[in-house]
């Protein structure tokens, strides 16, 4: 699977163009076609009582967009690369959707999500809502000035956090696409304690020798591609030990596979990818369940 | 018979502004929001000349441009660029394009840079058609 387009949903306060700039890149890899999408929420020019609805607000703020597109594109155009945009009144998620059906990206690049704890308690993050209706990987931007841990160039060391999942499978059809993109790629497994509660050390070694022996199997399968892999297992709760692997070797991403959970328990006690996604400085390239 | 303009244009106000100034110059114009839609409809109705935006959702005007340019069936049509983007970085997306394609195209016949006043656009269309 290639990344040849990729929709950039942008709101211009947390995703601006050096974050696309970071991902030029993959040009290398095949990307010809950037697609931008601007949503500008329904509540921003709604009916208000005494004023109706605010046409001349909606029209300030499309033309605004659009300034910012025209300055993109005429840097992606003057690459030899094709553009297009869209800046719509709408609600974010269904018109993400929507620019997908019609645009058919391979990638969709999108900030952290924008809602409050409890708004996200009641109605989902935006990534969450995203990841479970999206049958195209997202990656999830984190502002470079928000911290030092992210470079400049997100796919120089790339942690992989394989759960053997579906999800998982698609990611390494998707990474090893990019060869001429990814520096040195970390995968690792996060074996749950729950798994090793023996008093048997054998047993435990065990585990610890099958996943290790996945991982180097995965391992050669990029190699051959092309792409520097090293293995790791680890053992704990996966969230912090994801985390902690990403410091450890000063990733500059992590890619993650979406959970099988179901909506409603997800809702209610969480998802690793989501936390992560949602909580960690790390970028996070997620890859959803749905076909 | 009055000559057929089709404009290409995702923007409806530009869309609205252009078949305005084309119905009071006794022009029938035709309308496609993008780039695909605009081949269609060049395909289909073979209008006189083509006003063509650059930044659009399915297909850019620079890829419609250089499709037209390199069809033989369809090259003689004259294309109106109407935009937002600076000719300098159109001239450069060609340039880069023709290295990256190894096929050269010929220049816009026209390109104006949005906004434009009526009659500026008028005068334009009256130079090709």
């Amino acid at each position: 699977m290639k990344i040849r387009k990729l929709l950039f949903v942008t709101k211009f306060e947390s995703l601006c163009y050096d974050a696309l700039h970071s991902l030029l890149d993959l040009r290398k890899s095949g990307l010809e076609h950037v697609v931008f999408l601007n949503v500008i929420e329904r509540e921003k020019v709604a009916m208000r009582r005494g004023k109706g609805y605010e046409k001349d607000e909606e029209v300030r703020l499309k033309e605004t967009a659009n300034i910012r597109f025209i300055d993109w594109a005429e840097n992606l155009f003057e690459m030899g690369m094709e553009v297009g945009a869209y800046i719509e009144v709408s609600s974010l998620i269904p018109e993400i959707l929507q620019v997908v059906e019609k645009e058919k990206p391979d990638l969709i690049v999108i900030g952290r999500s924008q809602k409050g704890k409890i708004e996200q308690l009641y109605s989902r993050s935006d990534i969450t809502e995203l990841t479970r209706r999206s049958p195209v990987p997202i990656l999830v931007f984190k502002h470079m000035a928000e911290n030092k841990l992210v470079p400049a160039k997100i796919f120089e060391r790339p942690l992989f956090a394989t759960s053997w999942s579906n999800s998982s499978e698609k990611a390494v059809a998707c990474l090893r696409e990019l060869a001429q993109v990814i520096g040195d790629m970390h995968i690792m497994h996060v074996v749950d304690e729950k798994d090793l509660k023996t008093a048997d050390a054998h047993k435990v070694q065990q585990v610890r020798k099958k996943e290790r022996k996945r991982l180097d199997d995965l391992c050669g399968e990029f190699e051959e591609k092309g792409i520097s892999a090293r293995p790791h297992v680890y053992v704990g709760d996966p969230e912090t030990e994801i985390l902690k692997a990403a410091r450890e070797y000063q990733a500059s991403m992590i890619i993650l596979g979406f959970s099988d959970r179901t909506a409603l328990m997800e809702r209610w006690m969480g998802s690793i990818s989501r936390n992560i996604a949602d909580k960690s400085p790390y970028p996070c390239l997620l890859f959803p369940v749905k076909k | 018979m009055s000559k057929k303009v089709l404009v290409v244009d995702d923007d409806p106000d530009v869309r609205s502004f252009v078949v305005t100034v084309l119905e009071e110059n006794q022009y029938t114009p035709l309308v496609a929001v993008d780039g695909v839609e605009g081949l269609e409809m060049i395909e289909k109705e073979k209008p006189d000349l083509v006003i063509l935006d650059v930044l659009m959702p399915r297909g850019s005007g620079i890829r419609l441009y250089r499709h037209l340019k390199t069809d033989d069936t369809l090259k003689t049509i004259p294309v109106i660029m109407f935009t937002g983007i600076a000719l300098r970085s159109f001239l450069k997306s060609q340039k880069a394009l023709e290295e990256f394609k190894g096929e050269k195209v010929p220049e816009p016949d026209i390109y104006l840079e949005k906004p434009v006043e009526p009659q500026e656009l008028v005068d334009a269309i009256r130079k090709k058609i």
